[in-house]
Parts: structure tokens; C-alpha cells; sequence
């Protein structure tokens, strides 16, 4: 569905991204991760033909050049920042865009109302969005880039600064678009979201893409083994193990357990390995 | 061309929920317009007065009736003072000048065309020159009332011949004592001629200057306004045009610092379609301004063009020139803090070298002929020529041209900033 071909860019000096070659299916939840500033933004930019690379290759589908207003009309976005005008409603804001994408009259207005019930946010329509709180007005973000009923969506940290019940609203309409068939690309820099949500994910760093694969899979070569604790005779022991029932049996059979649990390795320690530092760092 | 409306339509809901930026579009002109205009008809009560203290310091008839003449021709809100007082209050900025009739000038009223003449000293606050000008002239008038007043009393003006022919034979002999001599008896002569002479009944009417003052009324030959909001409007539209282009310039600037233009880049319209709503925009909002003011100039002020025809087309010159400033005034900065603060340093001198808040007769010549390369003037210009200057359809293609070409060039310019900015 977006398939990147050994692409290059550049600001100046900085490499923000060098050299990614990546294909996303269709149908599946693509989580992009890396700390601020891997480039995961000037990726999405690539990929909806907002930035033109400077070496190497970006196409949608069959349908190739996102940089073609015809194919760019295949793909919604919303973007980090909340990308919406505070003195228009819900309805301005989104007759607006929708207008963009060439929606007119019935088709239009059928449209935002089911974008609208989408996001949960029917009742408000006629509200300002100056008058919306953070969760509200990131769920409007979202409608706007689903109104048109794209292809491939592409959403752009979409749960930051969102309270929980808004961040589990946007994990549900996010899931309900897998079900749809659409393809999503959802950049993060929580790697829990990223578990919770993707099929697959690519870690990016420095402009690199550095791992891809299911959540999984990149646990399993890159997270390291699951670690064992178990407390005995009043202390605790941590050891890395394939086989933690095993070990489990064997320090049993020496003194009792009083406790213990199994520390599954999670994409923060596969990103720790990869890169050398936390993610947050 | 769809596209390009709904961007249109949208900056211009946008602009009329912007309460502040609705302000300094429409009223605040308007309130421009009408200040002026009404500071300049005098329709806002009478003539201020020119505020002096009066010093006698002569103290005789003579000097008396000058300064009772002084306090009550109503062009001056006179106090009596000493001389010190006087200064102090004009120091004070209290007063704008101190008229002081100095010790003769009673003894020199006397003379007639001869010796030295009656004095009086100006003591004017500095900061005040322009004052300082009209009490001249108001001093002169006053000066050559009260020598009208003197003539026309013929006893009195013979007796000042008699006392002056006098004074002239003691003088030592010379050319001119001789030719004063034949010409005061002369006059003293004609002084004492029975009054049914015509000339003679004349006499006493006479003054050196009469200035005649005539409003101008409409079908006058040749320019001129027939309302002080004829002239007034035009600067206040272009008060107008500057504050809406500064608001849609600055909203270009907020539209890449929100985001909201990451996601109109994002979307299938192209880079000239986003600029052409912009502009489409910002030219709308210029022109519903413009006719918006006449509009009201119109029907409440008497403002009445000569030709409608050449109102639009000044309308339509002005807005696209300033649209074009517009997209140059977006690329200034990229905060909206820097984009304002750039955008009033640029829009303030084009205001002022085009006339916007002094008339251009009032700069020195430097900076009137550096009039010529601000749009402002042109599009006061324009207006003024639909409006009274009674400008024909060529003489309207000089300013109108202008402004179409500095339309252009500054939103190419504009537009090739504004997509270096976007990559």
C-alpha cells in the first residue's frame, strides 16, 4: 500500500531520513516508533508527497507518486499538531476539508455525520473548537483525516496530550478502521501503544530504519529472553532464561518459593538493544 | 477553481469571528474617516482659539484699545498678565504665546508713514511653531484694522498729519523730508475736500487687503472636494486596507504555526490553489471594505464620487496591490509576533510617505517625491480621482496601473518566499 524505496532527505546538514526502504501492507496497523527526532514526521511528510525526497522513491499503491493531488486525495492525515481552525465548528472545520477533497452537497454532509459519530463527537458539531478540550479536539483531528474515507490513514502521534478516556476512544476507532480495510500508519513514541495497537512495527533512530517486523517477532530477536524473578528465603532473584518453568522447578526443588514472575522483554528493551539508550532519553 | 472558493470562504468566516481583526478592519477606518472629517469640517464646534496671555507694558489709550481689540475679536482666549507671568505660563505650556505691547507703541501710533512703528513682542512656546505663523498673521490683521480705523476719522487722521508735518519741518533737511512733506499735505488736503467727493466718501471703507472666503460648491470648475470627508475617506479606507491585510498576512503566518496548513499541503490541492484562496480572500475582504466605506460615506457623510465606474476601479487596483503586500507581509516572520511586528514597520512609513496620516504637502520635498514609490499614495490617488478630483477614465490608468503592477510583482515575490518557506 506505501512503499518506500531507499529514501533520502535532508535539512541542511541533518539527515532526517536516510536511506529507508519499507513496504506497508494493506489492511494492517504499521506502527513507526522512535524517540523525537528519528524522523518519523519527515516520513508521514514523504509519504502524503508534502516533501519531495532527495534520493530514492515514495508510491502509493498502484497508484504511485503521492506527490499527484489524484493520488493524495487516497490518503488522510492527521497530523501532530492539531491541525484545525479554533473559531470554526466541528461542522465548518470538516465541510472545509471535506471540500478539499472534492466532497459536495448530500455526499458531503452524510459524510461528516458519520465522521462525526465516528469520533464521538455528533452532539458537538455546532461548537467551536476553541470551546473542545484536548481529547475532543484530537478526535476531531482524527475525523478530518477519515472524512474522506482514504485508503491509507496516516496519524501522527494521535494520543498526545489526550486523556485517557479520549486515548481509548481513538485506540477503538483506530481498531475499527483495521476492520474497515483501510491501512494505517501511526507514528508514536509509546511503545505500549505501538504493542497494543500494531501488526507490525518499525523502529526508526538518527532517520534509520532500524527493525521491522511484528511486535512479536521483534521481541523475539531483539527484546532478549524472558526473565525469571523469584523470591526465596527472603531474597530476590533475577535471572534470563528460554526456559523459566524449568529453572522455575530446579530453584524449587533446592528452597522454597515464597514468589515469582516472569519479566517478559518489552519494544523499550528492544529499543535499548538496538540503540543503546532508552527511548526517552 | 472549487477548491480555491471553499479556501476563500473559509479565511473569510474566519475573519468575521476575529473580533479584533473585524475591528481594525471596518470600524476602526471608519472611525479614521470620520475623526478626520470632522476635525477638518469644524463640525465639532468652533475653531479652537489660539490661548496668550497680553502684556501692556505701555499703558496708554493707544495700546489699550489694541489689546481690547485683540480680546475680543475671538480668535484669541486672552489673559492679562505681567510679563513674567506670561512666560511662565507659556513654559508651562499653559499658554502658546505671549503678546506684549511694548513701552511707545501708543506714542508711535501716532505717526503716520514715518518713524519708527508701533512695536509688540511675541514670546511663542517653540514646540509651536505652526501657531506661531497664524498669530502673525492674525497680529497684521489686527494692525491693519486699527489703521483703517484711523483713517477713517478724518479729524483724527488730519490731526496726525498736522503733528507729523510738524516734526518733519524740525527734522534735518534731506530728499525724502521734502518728498513726505508734499505728500502729506497733499493728503491733508484731500482729507479736508467736502465729503461728496466719491473718492473721497470712499475713504473710509478702505483696506489695504479684502479676502473674500467662498466654499466651494458642487459643478465648480476645476478639483476640489465638496465635503472634508471627500478627503477623509480615502485615508481612512487605506487605514482599512492595511489593517485587513496585516490580519490575513498574519493569518497565513498562524495557519503554518497551528499546523493547519500542514494539512491543506497534505491535501490533493496544489501550492497555487492554497495561495489563490488566500488571495481570493483577502482581495474579497479588500473590496467589500472599500465598497463598504463608500457605501456609508455615501449615504451618511455626503461623500459622492463622481463615477461609480471609477470607485470600483480604484477599489479593485487597491486591493489587488495590497493583496499582493499581503502575501509579502506572511513571509516576514515566523511567529506572528515577528510577521506583526515586521509587517507595522513596513506598513507605517508606506502609510505615512503615501499620505496617510499627513497630507503630502506637509513633507519636505525629499520625502514627497519618495511618495511616488509607496502604493499608498496611488491608491489615495485613485480614490481621490473617482471621488473629486474629477479624474477621466486615462487619468485614472496611471495610479490604477500602478498599483496593478506593484500587485503583481509583490505577490510573485510573496509566492516565491512562501514556498521556499513550505519545502
Amino acid at each position: 500500500m506505501l512503499k518506500f524505496t531507499d529514501v533520502w532527505k535532508s535539512y541542511g546538514d541533518t539527515k532526517a531520513v536516510a536511506g529507508i526502504t519499507l513496504e506497508i501492507r494493506r489492511g494492517e496497523i504499521f506502527g513507526l516508533l522512535g524517540p523525537n527526532g528519528a524522523g518519523k514526521s519527515t516520513a508521514v511528510h514523504l509519504a502524503v508527497g508534502a516533501l519531495i525526497p532527495d534520493r530514492g522513491t515514495v508510491a502509493i499503491g498502484e497508484h504511485g507518486d503521492p506527490s499527484l493531488p489524484d493520488v493524495r486525495a487516497r490518503i488522510g492525515i492527521a497530523p501532530q499538531a492539531i491541525s484545525l481552525y479554533e473559531s470554526l465548528t466541528a461542522e465548518e472545520n470538516l465541510t472545509f476539508f471535506g471540500r478539499l477533497y472534492r466532497l459536495h452537497g448530500v455526499q458531503l454532509r452524510e459524510k461528516i455525520d458519520a465522521a462525526l459519530r465516528f469520533v464521538a463527537l455528533i452532539d458537538r458539531r455546532r461548537d467551536q473548537v476553541k470551546t473542545y478540550s484536548g481529547g475532543m479536539k484530537r478526535r476531531l483531528n482524527l475525523a478530518a483525516a477519515v472524512l474522506h474515507e482514504p485508503e491509507l490513514i496516516l496519524l501522527d502521534e494521535p494520543s498526545v496530550g489526550v486523556d485517557p478516556q479520549s486515548r481509548n476512544l481513538i485506540f477503538e476507532n483506530i481498531l475499527h478502521l483495521r476492520e474497515q480495510g483501510r491501512t494505517v500508519v501511526y507514528t508514536t513514541h509509546y511503545m505500549e501503544e505501538a504493542q497494543r495497537l500494531c501488526d507490525r512495527v518499525g523502529i526508526m533512530d538518527f532517520g534509520k530504519l532500524l527493525a521491522v517486523g511484528s511486535v512479536s517477532e521483534l521481541l523475539t530477536q531483539q527484546g532478549g529472553k524472558t526473565a525469571l524473578v523469584v523470591t526465596t528465603d527472603g531474597t530476590e532473584i533475577r535471572m534470563e532464561t528460554d526456559d523459566p518453568l524449568g529453572e522455575l522447578n530446579r530453584l524449587a526443588a533446592v528452597a522454597p518459593v515464597a514468589d515469582f514472575r516472569l519479566e517478559r522483554s518489552t519494544l523499550e528493551q528492544v529499543f535499548l538493544n538496538l540503540t543503546g539508550r532508552k527511548l526517552r532519553d | 477553481m472549487l477548491t480555491i472558493l471553499a479556501l476563500a470562504q473559509k479565511d473569510l468566516r474566519i475573519l468575521i469571528r476575529y473580533k479584533s481583526g473585524l475591528f481594525f478592519t471596518l470600524i476602526w477606518p471608519l472611525l479614521v474617516a470620520v475623526m478626520f472629517g470632522t476635525i477638518f469640517s469644524g463640525e465639532s464646534g468652533q475653531r479652537a482659539k489660539i490661548k496668550v496671555a497680553i502684556v501692556d507694558e505701555d499703558a496708554t489709550t493707544e495700546s489699550g484699545r489694541f489689546a481690547a481689540r485683540l480680546e475680543k475679536s475671538g480668535e484669541f482666549e486672552a489673559v492679562r498678565a505681567n510679563q513674567d507671568q506670561g512666560i511662565s505660563l507659556v513654559r508651562r505650556a499653559r499658554l502658546t504665546a505671549v503678546i506684549l505691547i511694548a513701552k511707545g507703541f501708543g506714542e508711535a501710533s501716532g505717526r503716520l508713514f514715518y518713524g519708527t512703528p508701533p512695536q509688540v513682542e511675541v514670546w511663542i512656546d517653540p514646540s509651536r511653531k505652526a501657531e506661531a505663523g497664524m498669530l502673525q498673521g492674525l497680529l497684521q490683521k489686527h494692525a491693519a484694522a486699527r489703521m483703517q480705523s484711523l483713517l477713517s476719522d478724518r479729524a483724527n487722521s488730519r490731526t496726525m498729519i498736522a503733528r507729523a508735518l510738524k516734526e518733519i519741518d524740525a527734522a534735518p533737511a534731506s530728499g525724502d523730508k521734502a518728498v513726505l512733506g508734499r505728500f502729506l499735505g497733499e493728503l491733508d488736503r484731500f482729507l479736508a475736500a467736502p465729503s461728496d467727493n466719491p473718492a473721497n466718501a470712499e475713504m473710509g471703507s478702505w483696506q489695504p487687503l479684502e479676502v473674500v472666503e467662498k466654499a466651494v460648491a458642487r459643478g465648480t470648475a476645476g478639483p476640489a472636494p465638496r465635503s472634508s470627508f471627500e478627503i477623509t475617506f480615502p485615508q481612512g479606507i487605506l487605514w482599512g486596507i492595511i489593517g485587513c491585510i496585516m490580519t490575513f498576512g498574519i493569518g497565513i503566518v498562524t495557519e503554518r504555526t497551528l499546523g493547519t496548513m500542514t494539512r491543506l499541503q497534505m491535501s490533493p490541492s496544489s501550492r497555487f490553489q492554497l495561495l489563490a484562496g488566500k488571495a481570493l480572500a483577502c482581495f474579497t475582504a479588500l473590496v467589500v471594505l472599500q465598497s463598504g466605506m463608500f457605501l456609508i460615506g455615501r449615504w451618511i457623510f455626503h461623500v459622492r464620487p463622481q463615477s461609480w465606474i471609477l470607485v470600483m476601479m480604484a477599489a479593485f487596483s487597491s486591493a489587488a496591490a495590497f493583496v499582493g503586500i499581503m502575501m509579502l507581509v506572511s513571509v516576514l516572520g515566523k511567529t506572528e509576533q515577528a510577521a506583526a511586528g515586521a509587517g507595522w514597520a513596513i506598513m507605517m512609513p508606506i502609510a505615512m510617505l503615501g499620505g496617510g496620516m499627513l497630507p503630502l504637502f506637509f513633507m519636505p520635498s525629499w520625502m514627497a517625491a519618495a511618495s511616488h514609490f509607496s502604493p499608498a499614495k496611488w491608491a489615495i490617488l485613485a480614490m481621490e480621482g473617482a471621488i473629486w478630483r474629477g479624474f477621466s477614465l486615462r487619468e485614472m490608468l496611471l495610479p490604477c496601473g500602478i498599483l496593478i503592477v506593484v500587485g503583481i510583482t509583490c505577490f510573485l515575490a510573496g509566492t516565491r518566499a512562501f514556498q521556499r518557506n513550505l519545502t
